[in-house]
C-alpha cells in the first residue's frame, strides 16, 4: 500500500566528470524557483551513501573515472545512473580526444541518456522523472529477491 | 496523555519539519515538497541497502536520538529544567562520539565544530534556566508553566535564546557545525538507509526540544504560546533564507559576547528588581 511513496524522496549526487559547466549550471537551473525540482522531493544532497540518484556531467577524463566508479560504489542499492548531456552519452565534441573516454557507460551502467549541449532544464527533470520510474522498478526487483 | 505525546514527539517533529520545507520554499517563490515528504524520506531510507561503518558509529546515535527522546519526554512531564539541558547536553555529546568514532575527515570536522558550537549555546540555556529559577524559585517546568507569561521580564534572554535556535536547527548563519555544501552534512556523513534514519529522526525531535523550550517563555497562556512559536518559526526561517553561513569562530564570538551579555543583564536587571 506504500509502494508509490517509494520514489517520492529521490535525493541526487551530482558530479562532475570533466564538464565544461555548461550542464552543470542547468542542473543549479533545475533546482532553483524557476524549475523547482524540490517538488519532486529531490534534495541535492552531495553525499553518495545518502543519494539515489547519480547525475553526471562530462565526458569522462582520465583524472575523473576512478572518483567515478568510487561514487558509484559508495551508493546504497537501488540507485539510478543519469548521464546528462551529449559529452556524458557518448563523448561528444570530445570524443576521440586522447584525454578523454567516450560517454561515462564504458564504467558504470546508465539508466537514463539526456541528449543535448547543454541539456536543457525541461531535459533534465524529464530525465531525472523518468529515472524515478526505473528507480521504483529496480527496488520491486529488490524486494523480491 | 503526557505518555502519548511523548510517543508521538518525532512525529509532531517530522511535520514541523515538513511544513517548514513549504515555508521556506514558498518565502523563495517555489512550490516546495510535500508536506509529508520527510516522513516519504524516512520510508525510502528503510528500503535502501545498508552500509554500517563500525558498531559504535551505529550504538552512539541510538543514544543520541535515545537521550534526546528522554529529554523531550522530561520537557513534556514537566521535570526539572536543569536536568533537561544536561541530558540534552549528553546527548549532544553521544552524537560527537559518534562523529568521531569513523574514520572520516569531514565527520571529524563536523564534530569538532558541534563541540565548538555546544560551547556556544550551553551557557545561553543555562542562563535561561537561571532566569526562570530566579522568576519562579523553582527548576520545575511544572512550576514554569502554571505561571502566567514572564517574557516581558526576561526579554533580554529571550533574545539570547533566539541566537540559539538556528545553532540547535542548523540554519544559517548558524548552521557552520553541518554546512551541508562545505562539508557535506559533517557528523551525519557516514550515515546511510536505515542508520540514517536514526540522525534524521534525532533532527526531527531537537526542533520538539527547542520549540518547547520557546514555548515556556509563554507560561501558561495558548495565545502566546501559538504567537511565540509562529512568529518565531517565521522568524527564524526568514534569517535562514537571507542570511550566508558565518565560520564558527564568529559564532562563538556572537553568542559568547553577545548572547552571554544579554543574558547576564537580564539576570541582574531582575536580581535586583527582586
Amino acid at each position: 500500500m506504500f509502494e508509490k511513496y517509494r520514489k517520492k524522496s529521490p535525493w541526487i549526487l551530482h558530479y562532475n566528470a570533466g564538464s565544461c559547466n555548461g550542464c552543470d549550471i542547468e542542473i543549479l537551473a533545475c533546482l532553483s524557483p524557476k524549475y523547482d525540482l524540490e517538488r519532486f522531493g529531490v534534495i541535492n544532497t552531495g553525499n553518495p551513501k545518502q543519494s539515489d540518484v547519480f547525475l553526471v556531467t562530462g565526458p569522462v577524463t582520465y583524472r575523473s573515472r576512478e572518483r567515478l566508479v568510487e561514487l558509484y560504489n559508495q551508493m546504497p542499492n537501488p540507485k539510478v545512473v543519469v548521464a546528462v548531456g551529449s559529452c556524458t552519452c557518448t563523448g561528444g565534441v570530445f570524443r576521440g580526444m586522447y584525454n578523454v573516454d567516450d560517454g561515462i557507460d564504458r564504467y558504470i551502467p546508465v539508466d537514463v541518456y539526456i541528449p543535448g549541449c547543454a541539456a536543457s532544464p525541461e531535459l533534465i527533470m524529464d530525465g531525472v522523472v523518468k529515472g524515478l520510474e526505473i528507480l521504483e522498478t529496480k527496488q520491486k526487483a529488490g524486494d523480491d529477491k | 496523555m503526557e505518555y502519548l505525546q511523548i510517543l508521538f514527539a518525532p512525529i509532531f517533529g517530522g511535520l514541523i519539519y515538513g511544513v517548514e520545507r513549504v515555508v521556506r520554499a514558498r518565502m523563495q517563490n517555489r512550490i516546495g515538497p510535500p508536506i509529508l515528504q520527510p516522513f516519504y524520506d524516512m520510508y525510502k531510507l528503510f528500503g535502501k541497502e545498508p552500509f554500517m561503518v563500525n558498531n559504535y558509529h551505529i550504538v552512539f546515535a541510538l543514544m543520541h536520538l535515545l537521550t534526546l527522546w528522554i529529554a523531550v519526554g522530561l520537557i513534556i512531564l514537566g521535570e526539572n529544567f536543569l536536568y533537561v539541558i544536561f541530558i540534552h547536553l549528553l546527548s549532544s555529546i553521544f552524537l560527537v562520539l559518534a562523529g568521531y568514532s569513523v574514520n572520516s575527515t569531514y565527520s571529524h570536522i563536523g564534530s569538532n565544530r558541534e563541540l565548538l558550537s555546544i560551547v556556544a549555546y550551553e551557557p545561553i540555556l543555562i542562563l535561561v534556566a537561571v532566569g526562570f529559577y530566579i522568576l519562579n524559585s523553582s527548576f520545575d517546568i511544572d512550576i514554569i508553566r502554571a505561571h502566567s507569561s514572564q517574557i516581558s521580564l526576561l526579554f533580554l534572554l529571550f533574545l539570547a535564546f533566539l541566537l540559539v535556535i538556528p545553532i540547535k536547527l542548523k540554519k544559517s548563519p548558524f548552521d557552520a557545525a553541518e554546512a551541508h555544501q562545505e562539508i557535506v552534512g559533517g557528523i551525519e556523513v557516514e550515515f546511510s538507509g536505515v542508520f540514517f534514519e536514526i540522525v534524521y529522526m534525532a533532527k526531527w525531535i531537537e526542533y520538539i526540544f527547542i520549540y518547547s523550550i520557546l514555548l515556556l517563555f509563554a507560561g501558561d497562556s495558548f495565545l502566546y504560546g501559538s504567537l511565540l512559536f509562529f512568529g518565531v518559526f517565521l522568524i527564524v526561517n526568514l534569517v535562514d533564507n537571507s542570511t550566508a553561513r558565518i565560520k564558527i569562530e564568529n559564532l562563538l564570538q556572537i553568542t559568547l559576547t553577545l548572547g552571554l551579555l544579554l543574558g547576564i543583564v537580564n539576570l541582574v536587571f531582575i536580581g535586583i528588581g527582586v
